[in-house]
């Protein structure tokens, strides 16, 4: 387990502390060891000033990798069990209330019908969703909800200006904090593409720093905004430098950019990630968020995590899928599997 | 009982969240070998030919070994049904117009399209590959082509005029080709109006289910014959009246050799590692798999290949471990092979990758130009500037910058060396199975009297021939940009028409040769890097050498027979040939944009290297002119053997490139043709033969190409129209005058 102190977070300069975080814990039930953080490093602009992202190729493989690892029948089933673990479940709209917040926390307790759970003889496994997402105002609403259902799922709240992220740097860190307070333990926060886009990687670093001290003992879970990254060469620096100031998981996309999660971005984050891990030993996370809505699309990206990370990632400690609609077809797959019948609107809980 | 079996599964994968298996039905294509009973003939003009009396051989399932039909073996009768059969329908076909047979190419676009799952699942099932593989490349492909080529075809009239098809072609499947393979040699036969004999090895179902969709279109049945057989039957199937052509389909798809830059060694070999352990071996019709099995034999092939490297000290990466009696083979990376050791020179077997370091590109080029095969080759860099410079200085057919294995119907693929000298796609593959009008049909005919042991071998001896008729200045050897005295030291008389002696010119040997391929070579580099301008220039100095000598040269030519007015117009068709071929090299290569790839290939015409020209006797200065002015353009640099009847005017036109080009760049060599040929068909570096005299020395040519599988062009006894501009300058020449190489640029950041 880390050890490392939470206190000495923001003194920086700490590397290669205890990298095990969250491997003990294999388990089912959306319960994490929330104080194992990945420390970060110090910034090294010589990781990101050699890269080139082959363009070509990213979009070959991305291509390939949809159409080469098709998982049927029980696999498929379990495959699909395996996602619902792992979706942050997410309503991020402005006509959120107390009363949709609260079914939103219900369906991340009970994400399957219990009949059908029990006929995959699945059902005292504690399949959860991995954590609920929403707006840092809603947080209170989410958390009594958990609480009320007797669950310890953990609250996710985006801040920092989500989802452009264009306010004043005091807010932004305003924002985290009020955040945590309320309750949340996982922060997802949006970096400033400006600084992106005009090469400010050091002033990048600094802010996600202060983000990261600002989380205090909540995850960090920093969004790219890939779609408004201008290159995939800047979507790997973007990354590093991420992972560099001491982020637990990069995040794709906010939902409410034109393009979102998509497979080339993904494989060229999978691969700083990679890299990060190679040069560091320190496991990062990984989020898709925006645009995933079957149930087939939930495998490609289970196998992509596969094939590039290994299965040591395919886990909720390390792999998120942000998503609202996703799970009501997880649901109906798994219907489908289990009764061999496609099921009618009225047949499943809405979310 | 089955629910609780599933459920409990449920629970332990989704711990190891391992893959399943994903098989893709086969059934369709078990359906279809029902519909011949398990038992396969051959598809001969629109129907199954299953004579009786023949011997069979099974089809199995490389994987599980099982028994999937049987398949007759044609004989050398069968062979002639089938020709017969394409001989006939080639009338009706060839006369077709164009956008007719266009139509024809799109039904049977059509027609893949309808049945693709049977073609991928029967490919998948009887060859072992993966389904995805032929799934998701092959079929698509093999419908492109048919559509690119009709197109072709829709307007080969206007395109191609000047050109007429071949007519029966045979193609020699080899035991592992993909099916596609036999897809870029049909489509651009078929598309230019010739009509298709294929040899396919013994139990490969897959060609016989292409010939039966095209059979079944209806009008046309006999364009498509598909035969199955021994190998031993091609040398029948050449032999057969009508067949104008035999193409060859060797094995291909071997393993692949990587040079790494030492300074990127260790991170490379880390990522490649990485990547290896995750390609997934097993059944081909797994749709999750990687990679399938190919049978026993390359299985053997690979282990044997990996114990002798460890054996010589290389080190061996394996992505899992297979068991010894598995049909599969893992993808495996072989490292650190001492540069010397037998395995770094043998060709690398499937699925085998030998990865070697290298210092600097120019070691690099050294290294992956050092090889006798030419096939393909990628470069990757993310500096574009030094990609560029080594996929221009490789010597193979295709280069892809940042990628690999792309292919297009509209790009050429061909090779150089001993990847043979023939292309598939785009124009040129289409000149494949195209002669220019006009042409004499190739009359299978080989003289079963010529000793190739001896043809050419002994020198004739040189003798005093009587007083010579006026002072004829000692012409010796032009070589290396100077006249030489020949090895031998001897001399051969040339007369005139009336029999009466002219001069002596040298009587060149195997030393000449080998000193004239020499220079020529030395000369290569400087000429090869002139920039198609500076070629065009110095033509074009030439041409106004030859004008400035043209009383001269005319004086010579009556001399030597030819009538006034004749000899005048053959000056000035020779000054007129130099001027045209330098105004045309600057007009070479073009920019391809294909739908695989955001960005554009480039076609770039490349010279062969050393060139070495036998002219005929005919038209003694023309003839000369007219080979050497394309061969030069091209960037070649050449050893010529000049008419042996009348070498003189040739030799005068030699003092004239004494004085304007590079030495080594033209090299002339007089003596006996019949030796000097010989001489020139066994020299191992001479990159490509023309050869213009008799039938027996174009067989001799042929028969010694063989050896390292040099592009010969000959005669075969037949004299050609110099003076006219199809004959003597025109497309024929400049195609056979450079090879054709695909550089694939990717573009996107």
């Amino acid at each position: 387990m880390a050890t490392q102190g939470r206190g000495e977070a923001g003194a920086g300069g700490r590397r290669k502390g205890s990298t095990e975080a969250g491997s003990g814990s294999q388990l089912c039930c959306g319960l994490f060891d929330m104080s194992a953080h990945q420390q970060g490093t110090e910034l090294d602009l010589s990781w990101i000033s050699k890269i080139q992202v082959n363009k070509p190729a990213v979009l070959r493989r991305a291509e390939q990798i949809q159409a080469r690892r098709p998982v049927k029948k029980e696999w498929q089933a379990a495959w699909l069990l395996k996602a619902v673990t792992c979706i942050d479940l997410t309503t991020l709209s402005g006509d959120d209330t107390a009363s949709n917040v609260q079914r939103l926390c219900y369906k991340a307790k009970y994400p399957i019908r219990e009949d059908l759970l029990k006929a995959l003889n699945m059902h005292d496994k504690g399949i959860t969703t991995a954590a609920v997402c929403v707006y840092p105002a809603r947080v209170c609403d989410a958390v009594k909800a958990l609480k009320a259902a007797g669950c310890d799922i953990p609250v996710a709240s985006v801040a920092t200006g989500f989802p452009a992220g264009q306010t004043h740097l005091k807010t932004r860190l305003e924002e985290i904090r009020l955040a945590v307070e309320d309750g949340a333990t996982e922060i997802d926060v949006v970096i400033n593409r400006t600084l992106v886009l005009t090469g400010q990687w050091k002033a990048l670093y600094d802010e996600i720093r202060q983000f990261r001290k600002a989380c205090g003992e909540a995850h960090l879970k920093t969004i790219l905004a890939t779609g408004e990254l201008g290159s995939l060469t800047n979507v790997y620096k973007a990354s590093m430098i991420a992972m560099m100031a001491g982020s637990d998981f990069i995040k794709t996309s906010t939902g409410k950019e034109t393009v979102n999660a998509t497979f080339p971005v993904a494989i060229v984050m999978l691969r700083a990630i990679r890299d990060f891990f190679w040069k560091t030993g320190n496991k990062v996370g990984f989020k898709p968020a925006g645009g995933i809505r079957s149930a087939k699309d939930s495998l490609v990206w289970l196998s992509l995590i596969k094939e590039e990370l290994g299965d040591e990632w395919m886990k909720p400690e390390l792999f998120r899928i942000g998503a609202s609609t996703l799970l009501a077809d997880i649901e109906r797959q798994i219907y489908h599997h289990v009764t061999g019948r496609y099921a009618a609107y009225h047949d499943l809980p809405m979310s | 009982m089955a629910a609780t079996r599933t459920a409990s599964r449920a629970g332990e994968i989704f711990t190891t969240l391992e893959y399943g298996p994903a098989p893709e039905s086969h059934a369709c294509a078990l359906a279809w070998l029902d519909t011949q009973d398990r038992h396969l003939g051959h598809y001969v003009n629109g129907q199954w030919l299953k004579p009786e009396h023949r011997s069979s051989v099974p089809c199995q399932d490389p994987i599980t070994g099982e028994n999937l039909a049987s398949c007759l073996q044609a004989q050398s009768e069968d062979v002639a049904a089938a020709v017969e059969a394409a001989r006939a329908s080639l009338e009706n076909w060839s006369t077709q117009p164009g956008a007719f047979r266009a139509q024809h190419l799109t039904r049977l676009a059509k027609a893949i399209q309808k049945h693709q799952r049977l073609l991928w699942t029967l490919e998948s099932l009887v060859t072992g590959r993966a389904v995805r593989e032929v799934r998701d490349r092959d079929v698509p492909l093999a419908q492109q082509l048919l559509q690119y080529h009709a197109v072709q075809a829709h307007t080969q009239e206007e395109a191609l005029a000047g050109w007429e098809p071949m007519g029966v072609i045979g193609l020699i499947l080899s035991p592992t080709f993909p099916f596609l393979d036999m897809m870029w040699r049909i489509c651009p036969a078929l598309a230019v109006g010739c009509t298709v004999v294929v040899l396919a090895p013994p139990a490969s179902p897959t060609p016989l289910l292409l010939a039966q969709l095209a059979g079944e279109l209806g009008p046309f049945p006999g364009i498509l014959n598909v035969i199955s057989g021994p190998a031993s039957l091609g040398p029948v199937l050449a032999a057969q009246p009508g067949v104008q052509k035999v193409a060859f389909c060797g094995a291909i798809e071997g393993g692949l050799r990587l040079l790494i830059q030492e300074a990127v060694w260790d991170e490379t070999m880390r990522r490649l590692q990485e990547r290896m352990g995750r390609l997934r071996c097993g059944r081909g019709l797994d749709g999750a798999v990687d990679m399938g099995a190919r049978g026993d034999a390359a299985r053997d092939l690979a282990q044997r290949y990996v114990r002798e490297a460890q054996s010589q000290g290389a080190q061996v990466f394996q992505a899992g471990s297979v068991p010894s009696d598995s049909p599969f083979f893992p993808p495996t990376l072989v490292s650190d092979l001492p540069p010397a050791s037998p395995c770094t020179q043998a060709e690398v077997p499937w699925p085998l990758v030998v990865a070697s370091p290298f210092r600097t590109a120019k070691e690099a080029l050294a290294v992956a130009n050092g090889t006798p095969r030419g096939g393909s080759a990628s470069v990757w860099s993310e500096r574009l500037g030094q990609a560029l410079e080594l996929a221009y200085g490789l010597q193979v057919g295709t280069v892809w910058i940042n990628a690999h294995g792309l292919r297009d119907p509209a790009v050429p693929t061909g090779g150089c060396k001993e990847s043979g000298s023939s292309w598939h796609g785009g124009q040129d593959g289409l000149y494949e199975y195209l002669r220019p009008s006009g042409t004499p049909a190739w009359i299978p005919y080989l003289s079963k009297t010529l000793d190739y042991d001896s043809f050419g071998l002994a020198l004739p001896s040189a003798l005093p021939a009587g007083p010579e008729t006026g002072p004829a200045p000692p012409y010796g050897l032009f070589v290396g940009g100077r006249f030489q005295a020949p090895g031998a030291r001897s001399s051969r008389p040339i007369r005139d028409s009336q029999g009466s002696l002219l001069g002596y010119v040298a009587e060149g040997g195997a030393k000449d040769i080998r000193g004239a391929v020499e220079a020529a070579h030395q000369a290569a580099p400087g000429w090869m890097s002139q920039s198609p301008a500076a070629r065009a220039a110095l033509l074009w100095a030439l041409a106004a050498a030859l004008q400035r000598r043209e009383p001269n040269l005319v004086s010579r030519l009556e001399r030597h027979g030819v009538e006034l007015k004749v000899a005048k117009v053959e000056v000035e068709l020779s000054v007129k040939r130099l001027r045209a071929w330098g105004a045309r090299v600057q007009a070479q290569g073009c920019a391809l944009q294909v739908a695989e790839l955001r960005g554009p290939v480039l076609r770039l015409r490349e010279p062969l290297g050393v060139l070495a020209i036998v002219c005929p006797d005919e038209w003694p200065l023309l003839a000369f002119v007219s080979l050497l002015a394309p061969a030069l353009a091209h960037g070649n640099t050449v050893v010529l053997v000049p008419s042996g009847a009348s070498p003189i005017p040739a030799l005068e036109v030699c003092q004239e490139m004494a004085a304007l080009l590079p030495a080594g760049l033209v090299n002339v060599v007089t003596g006996d043709r019949d030796h000097l040929t010989r001489c020139l068909a066994l020299h191992q570096d001479i990159q490509a033969l023309w050869y213009f005299g008799s039938a027996q020395g174009s067989q001799f040519v042929e028969w010694a190409s063989a050896g390292n599988l040099k592009p010969v062009w000959v005669n075969r006894g037949c004299p050609r129209a110099w003076d006219q501009e199809a004959e003597g300058a025109g497309p024929e020449l400049g195609l056979r005058a450079a090879w054709t190489k695909a550089l694939w640029l990717p573009m996107g950041d």
